[in-house]
């Protein structure tokens, strides 16, 4: 961490630099809590009461909670191996495996919504995934998960892989030479290092399918207590009306986000510091 | 002991090209050679860390070639030494054993004999960013020496310290190559350090070895211009044989208006050389043209180096000499001040191609 102690001495050239840094910094911070103070003087105590005691909308925090944690956590699952594959590894096509596993960063959030719904509706393969295996999608909860790993999972693997990336190999090759069996090393010595990067690729990936909302609407519809989370909640509330409802829901959302973000931040911080 | 037969290895356009050498048991062997000249890739290959293209390594008496770098029985220390950034230096120092699953009391007596060892038990509860340099290398040989290997092969471990540490290091190193009798492999681009610390060397370039033996055989005796030039041997002429004595076994060649005797019996065009340690400078007053390998030259500039004293001369040829201190004051030297320089015949060496 830059403490006054160990940065130059500046003279007044440094100076501005550093203010023009924060100038930009403040502009920025500024025009988000402008925004939130804006939707915080819109609302009243009516629906500040109705977010707080309605029970679709405390069902909606809940699902909004449970599928972009879980989708969080599959999206390292596939990160950690993937990432490390593309990152060591040279194989033929490895070039296009890279842009085909940053593509749905790029898919424009319907698109993904119809592409999923598509596949599942009318492919053979999505049928039989649907039908004969009874994994139900469409339409469900679990698809609200599939949505999110789809739109978010591309965050923690690009996040995964520059950390890996990162990591000196000559580490790995000395623990082959202390015992270590390839797998040894990566447990031992890559994971470790690349902590730092997963843990933010794990951030990103939580904050994205948290605010998932366009590519829900189309793949699992917003059914109150079934498949609706916070961010179909707005949408449902300002379509019939209630503005200020809706709007008292997207501060739900900010705070949580917030709290959630801090609290990862803060816990990844301790582990990086014990690193 | 180690053995490697016909190595090669290629990566690029870069290419270790059948290497062929020999490092006897117990043994500390310098392997030399200037920037990229393929001395780390040889050492990873004989770690395992490179998949040579042909040819067979042989470590103890056994081909390890196909083995994994972590069934071949050595220790490795890397250049930059590669300590593990997320542990400390004890767990650093335990990592071997711990990957080979030792149990916890073996773990804490072999940790403890190899820290005594090396006495740096103090460091055991640092983390690796807070070390010097010097202490990081005592880490990594600790790290390398804990799994009690049968060879340790060392990657220029000395070569971002200052000159004091590094002094301190290359007499660490020896001692603890003597107390456990491992077959050593050293590589550096620096002739100070690998005098310092081995018995034999070998001199590798663009992939190739150029000579192997005891480094005052390299000093004395290099083989060809490369190797002269890397021992620092300056004084490389080239020059023309125009008669033999067969009875004095001497050979007389003209070097551009000038002539030398050398021993040895020689034809044709030849390279020689002769070590700036050999050259012997006199006052001008002892020089007589009638006298073989006698010349007046020109003192032209000197500079301390520490132990000896370095001087050019110019004149009818350049040459350049290290003199001790005393005999230096005894010229009572001047810059631009003829001297008398006498080369001895028996001094010169010829190279070969």
């Amino acid at each position: 961490m830059a403490t006054a102690a160990n940065s130059p001495v500046k003279g007044w050239r440094g100076r501005v630099f550093a203010a023009t840094g924060f100038l930009f910094l403040a502009v920025f911070m500024m025009f988000i809590v402008l925004l939130i103070i804006a939707d915080i003087f819109y609302i009243n105590k009516k629906a500040v009461l109705t977010v707080l005691t309605s029970g679709f909308i405390r069902h909606a925090l809940w699902m909004s909670v449970w599928t972009s944690c879980v989708t969080t956590f599959l999206s390292l699952l596939f990160a950690v191996p993937v990432g490390y594959v593309l990152s060591r590894f040279q194989f033929p096509g490895r070039i296009l495996a890279d842009t085909i596993v940053d593509l749905p960063i790029v898919f424009p959030p319907l698109v993904a919504g119809l592409t999923l719904l598509v596949f599942f509706s009318q492919t053979a393969i999505g049928k039989w995934v649907q039908e004969d295996l009874g994994l139900e999608f469409v339409f469900q909860p679990k698809g609200i998960v599939l949505c999110q790993f789809l739109v978010a999972a591309s965050f923690a693997i690009r996040s995964t892989k520059t950390a890996f990336d990162d990591v000196d190999r000559r580490f790995e090759r000395v623990a082959l030479t202390l015992g270590c069996t390839p797998w040894g090393s990566f447990r031992r010595v890559s994971l470790p290092l690349a902590l730092n990067g997963i843990i933010a690729g794990g951030i990103l990936t939580w904050a994205r399918a948290f605010g998932l909302f366009g590519p829900l609407m189309i793949f699992v519809g917003s059914f109150r207590g079934r498949t609706e989370v916070l961010s179909t909640t707005v949408f449902l509330e300002q379509s019939v009306g209630n503005l200020e409802v809706a709007l008292a829901v997207a501060l739900l959302l900010i705070f949580v986000a917030l709290v959630a973000l801090l609290v990862i931040r803060l816990v990844g911080g301790k582990a990086l510091v014990k690193l | 002991m180690i053995r490697t037969d016909q190595l090669s290895f290629n990566i690029g356009d870069f290419e270790l090209g059948s290497l062929s050498l020999e490092v006897g048991e117990g043994q500390y062997f310098a392997l030399l050679g200037p920037p990229g000249s393929g001395k780390s890739v040889f050492l990873e290959c004989i770690c395992g860390l490179k998949r040579i293209k042909s040819g067979h390594i042989y470590i103890d008496g056994r081909d390890v070639t196909g083995l994994e770098p972590r069934r071949r029985d050595i220790g490795y220390v890397p250049q930059d030494y590669a300590l593990f950034p997320h542990l400390s230096v004890k767990q650093n120092i335990e990592f071997g054993l711990r990957a080979c699953g030792d149990g916890r009391e073996s773990l804490f007596s072999k940790v403890e004999q190899i820290v005594e060892m090396l006495e740096i038990g103090h460091l055991l509860k640092r983390r690796i960013n807070g070390l010097s340099g010097g202490e990081k290398q005592c880490v990594a040989l600790a790290r390398a020496l804990v799994l009690q290997p049968k060879v340790l092969l060392l990657d220029e471990p000395v070569c971002a310290l200052d000159e004091a540490t590094r002094q301190k290091i290359c007499v660490l190193l020896r001692r603890v190559q003597r107390q456990l009798g491992l077959t050593t492999i050293h590589v550096s681009h620096n002739l100070e350090e690998a005098f310092s610390v081995a018995d034999q060397a070998a001199i590798l370039h663009r992939g190739t070895l150029q000579q192997v033996g005891v480094l005052n055989e390299l000093l004395r005796k290099p083989k060809n211009e490369f190797v002269a030039r890397f021992m620092r041997c300056e004084n490389i002429f080239c020059g023309e044989v125009i008669s033999q004595d067969a009875q004095a076994s001497n050979t007389l060649v003209q070097f551009g208006d000038l002539q030398f005797q050398l021993s040895g019996q020689y034809h044709g065009t030849i390279k020689f050389i002769i070590r700036p340690e050999d050259v012997l400078i006199f006052p001008e007053s002892r020089y007589d043209d009638k006298d073989e390998n006698k010349f007046r030259l020109n003192l032209s500039w000197w500079r301390h180096y520490g132990s000896y004293i370095r001087v050019e001369l110019d004149g009818s040829f350049e040459l350049v000499a290290h003199l001790p201190h005393a005999e230096f004051a005894g010229l009572k030297a001047e810059s631009g001040r003829n001297v008398t320089v006498v080369l001895r015949p028996e001094d010169f060496h010829v190279l070969g191609e």
